[in-house]
């Protein structure tokens, strides 16, 4: 019995302290040591890191949101977008002077397969019975490119300027 | 019927190279490493656990691979590996597997909870609803939920309650259940295990994991038996009743030394007549192995042992084995104390005609309840003559406290330099319980008893 | 702390085409949208070949070597060699002749764009770059995007609508401005399909596919169905249509 009681209390333990081992760490810097080892499929690069047109306006990679509060020191950093394996990672931080306050994911799109399930949904679904524009509701058009030109005439234009207030 | 070993017995020679012998501790430190690296596989591939719902899908996962790597141990432990048997001891291994499943079992149920749980928290579903949808999206699934209820029966098929009601061979036939649990929980790992999924450096590796236990399972327990039945072509010599319920039987066949077998050690034979040829029992070797012959004495207690009796000379045998660690190589001092119970006197005997010795460095004591339960009595005696050894033979029934023939107190006054001996002990278990309790009292070291016991 | 969403809609007129911007909530603010038009115009300036000063064009000409751009052409151009190799050589950066990556540049430029909207937190938005579309997340809560695709034949009229959540959707076609899809293999326009709709996660990958399924033609069928979470569908020329399966079901 005494066995027992030993070996369950030390699996509890030993699953905690594995489990806490990687919950800590500033989520900055955890997102900057994260390996950005191979990309997926689509991306050359993680682009709006850091190489957008020098001067023109502030790296997206760190972002500060203005706080309509001015009385607050609050500010909202967004860390760098870094490529794993399995999807982006991207953390938001809250910070107040020098503390953080917050911490949340903007971006957490997988970290195994199963989480790539869940956020990636069921497969979409094609509608092919006769439709006409007016009664399809649709948001956006997918098309052979059109030129600008082509555009004011499109479907995609009439939408735009309906959404458009 | 008589026994026909008339010649005298070809003299015992030492095998040519020490037989190579895995430690229990060695064993234990690769076990423990091994985990450790299963668990580094999870540690190498989770970057952030965040939230309630990932606490237990990552605990899910651990539990997930360690009971996957736990099972691939249990089932090592119980190949029958000869380095094994002979270093840890094959009642060692028996005790140890049957520990690890007892938590292999928990581990998988832990593993299952966790995961149906976790997945539920991060979908925001409910239990039910994540387990049927578990159950028919998931690859694999099905089929090791399948393999986890199995487990489970085997689990409590070999509690010690149950065991106690159930015949051996059920209990058997039973556990050999686990093997198509392992074969239908392997592919899930693969196709939903996130650690697996995307690393095919991960899949060889716990592959090559799987397929050398299965090989050495192949080997030591079906192919070896039967490379050592057509070479060595073992057949029953004789037969002879040592007493009322005890019998011997003598075997030959041919190169018996490169069996490997050594005093101490026993086989699981398999008598290959109408009714014996499906069991397999371990018995331990009477006398010191010789080229030429083999001897076993055993208890008549079941359907099995009983029918030794009858066996008739040029039956075949098969003999699986050796096993057990109860030899010579345990030895660690120079005085050495051997102490057999009922029909513990086997292992016993043939340790005490080879146990390398100068006179008046071996005792036997030899303990039973009745006179008419010593067996060998005219072996033992010329042995002990030849040998410079001393026996004592303690007759009678278990008696309270201080009085016992086993008791801390007597067993002084037989062995007085007690504490500075050895002492190989082998009976049946409440004797052995009783006199392991009083060679501590008197002093003798954990370390310097040597245990075989033969339930387990 | 969430800035309140101030701009829902943007169009952008770039590449020479028009870029929609359709962001629902939570919003982002001006800057942001500011910043994705920023990065088209960017591409634009880097990529076009109708631009005599970008960096595409003056490698072309050897004007520059590939050290001298801007990091992200030989990140495109490596990319666009792998997918050559991947498509059997229906994608390719030198259909015409001389290189143009354009078949890869614009669905990449838009999903950068879209990364840069998720990264400064929206979960739900679509981008719409002439025609080629990322989506992410749901147009509503509970509902998922509709992404009408365009008949060949009939101006202003829809041949399918694509209902997903997250989906990109690209469609290749003879009406394509721009890079005139050519295929490698015949050095000439490809006839088999009027238009052809890839469904993907990622619209840099499902736009170059599409690119590539279009010069395939009828063989485009079973490249599509062997491609991993990929689904089209496709307008042939005489009218008739067909998809691949792996669609869900309503």
């Amino acid at each position: 019995m005494k066995r027992v009681v030993f070996s369950i209390t030390g699996t509890v333990l030993g699953l905690v302290a594995l489990l806490s081992f990687k919950s800590h760490g500033h989520p900055l810097t955890t997102a900057a040591a994260l390996p950005s080892a191979g990309l997926p499929a689509a991306s050359a690069s993680p682009a709006p890191k850091g190489t957008v047109p020098t001067g023109a306006s502030p790296n997206p990679g760190t972002r500060t949101s203005a706080s309509s509060a001015a009385a607050s020191a609050s500010r909202t950093l967004a860390g760098d977008a870094i490529d794993t394996p399995y999807g982006i990672v991207q953390v938001q931080v809250t910070v107040t002077g020098s503390k953080i306050d917050n911490v949340s994911f903007l971006q957490l799109t997988a970290f195994d397969g199963r989480s790539q399930e869940i956020n990636s949904a069921a497969a979409p679904i094609l509608l092919q019975e006769t439709i006409s524009a007016q009664n399809s509701q649709i948001d956006t058009v997918s098309g052979a490119t059109y030129t600008t030109d082509g555009y004011v005439q499109s479907l995609q234009s009439a939408l735009d300027k309906a959404g458009i207030r | 019927m008589t026994a026909t070993v008339s010649r005298r017995p070809a003299p015992v020679r030492a095998p040519a190279t020490a037989p190579l012998r895995v430690s229990s501790n060695t064993a234990l430190w690769t076990i423990a490493i091994g985990a450790v690296a299963v668990i580094g596989l999870w540690w190498q591939d989770t970057f952030y656990v965040h939230g309630f719902g990932d606490w237990l899908t990552n605990a899910g996962r651990i539990t997930g691979l360690l009971a996957g790597y736990a099972v691939i141990v249990l089932l090592a432990l119980m190949a029958r590996v000869p380095a094994l048997e002979r270093g840890v001891g094959t009642d060692r291994l028996a005790r140890w597997h049957a520990m690890g499943g007892r938590y292999t079992v928990s581990l998988s149920v832990a593993h299952t909870v966790l995961i149906i749980w976790g997945y539920a928290v991060i979908a925001h579903t409910g239990i039910v609803h994540q387990t049927s949808s578990l159950l028919t999206s998931y690859p694999d699934v099905l089929m090791a939920t399948v393999a986890l209820g199995l487990l489970v029966a085997v689990g409590v098929v070999s509690a010690r309650a149950a065991r106690r009601r159930l015949s051996y061979e059920t209990w058997h036939f039973v556990h050999l259940y686990t093997y198509l649990a392992i074969a239908l929980a392997f592919s899930h790992q693969f196709s939903t295990g996130a650690d697996f999924m995307h690393n095919p450096k991960a899949r060889m590796l716990w592959s090559a994991m799987y397929v050398v236990v299965a090989a050495l399972l192949i080997w030591y327990r079906v192919c070896a038996p039967i490379r050592s039945a057509v070479r060595h072509d073992l057949r029953v010599v004789g037969v002879q009743r040592e007493s009322a319920d005890v019998v011997s039987v003598y075997l030959s066949g041919r190169q018996l030394e490169s069996m490997g077998a050594e005093s101490g050690q026993f086989f699981r034979w398999r008598f290959l007549t109408r009714d014996l040829w499906w069991a397999a029992n371990p018995y331990s070797l009477s006398a010191a192995p010789r080229p030429d012959m083999l001897r076993i004495t055993v208890k008549m207690s079941g359907g099995h042992s009983a029918a030794l009796l009858h066996l008739q000379p040029g039956t075949r045998v098969i003999a699986e084995g050796p096993s057990g660690g109860f030899t010579a190589a345990r030895r660690t001092r120079r005085k050495v104390l051997l102490l057999a119970g009922g029909v513990g006197i086997t292992p016993i005997r043939a340790l005490f005609e080879t146990l390398p010795t100068t006179p008046g460095d071996i005792t036997l004591i030899y303990r039973t309840a009745k006179a008419d339960d010593i067996v060998l009595r005219h072996e033992l005696d010329n042995i002990a003559r030849q040998r410079g050894a001393y026996v004592h033979y303690l007759v009678g029934p278990p008696r309270r406290g201080a009085n016992d023939h086993l008791s801390a107190p007597k067993l002084q006054r037989l062995v007085p330099d007690l504490r500075d001996r050895d002492v190989f002990l082998c009976g049946p278990a409440p004797m052995m319980v009783a006199a392991e309790a009083s060679l501590r009292q008197a002093g003798v070291p954990r370390r310097h008893i040597h245990l075989e016991s033969f339930a387990f | 702390m969430r800035v309140a969403a101030l701009a829902q809609r943007r169009v952008v007129e770039c590449m020479g085409t028009v870029f929609s911007f359709d962001v629902r909530a939570p919003g982002v603010d001006h800057a942001t949208l500011d910043e994705a038009e920023q990065w088209l115009h960017w591409v634009d300036r880097t990529f076009s070949t109708y631009r005599t000063d970008s960096d595409v064009s003056r490698l072309r000409r050897g004007d520059c070597s590939l050290d001298d751009c801007a990091r992200e052409v030989a990140e495109i151009l490596a990319e666009c060699s792998r997918l050559a190799a991947d498509t059997d050589g229906y994608f390719s950066a030198y259909a015409t002749g001389s290189l143009d990556p354009s078949g890869l540049v614009k669905g990449w430029a838009i999903e950068r764009a879209s990364d840069l909207l998720v990264s400064a937190g929206s979960t739900n938005h679509c981008v719409n770059g002439g025609g080629d579309v990322q989506c992410v997340g749901d147009a509503s809560p509970g509902q998922p995007w509709r992404v009408g695709i365009a008949d060949p034949a009939v101006a202003g009229a829809i041949a399918a609508v694509v209902v997903g959540t997250g989906v990109a959707v690209a469609t290749s076609g003879s009406a394509e401005r721009g890079a005139h899809v050519i295929d490698p293999h015949t050095a000439a326009a490809p006839t088999a399909l009027a238009s052809i709709t890839l469904v993907g996660r990622r619209l840099a990958m499902t736009d170059a596919y599409a690119t590539a399924a279009f010069a395939m033609g009828a063989a485009a069928r079973d490249w599509v169905e062997g491609l991993p979470a990929h689904q089209a569908f496709a307008v042939c020329a005489d009218g008739t249509t067909w998809t691949t399966t792996g669609w869900g079901t309503p």
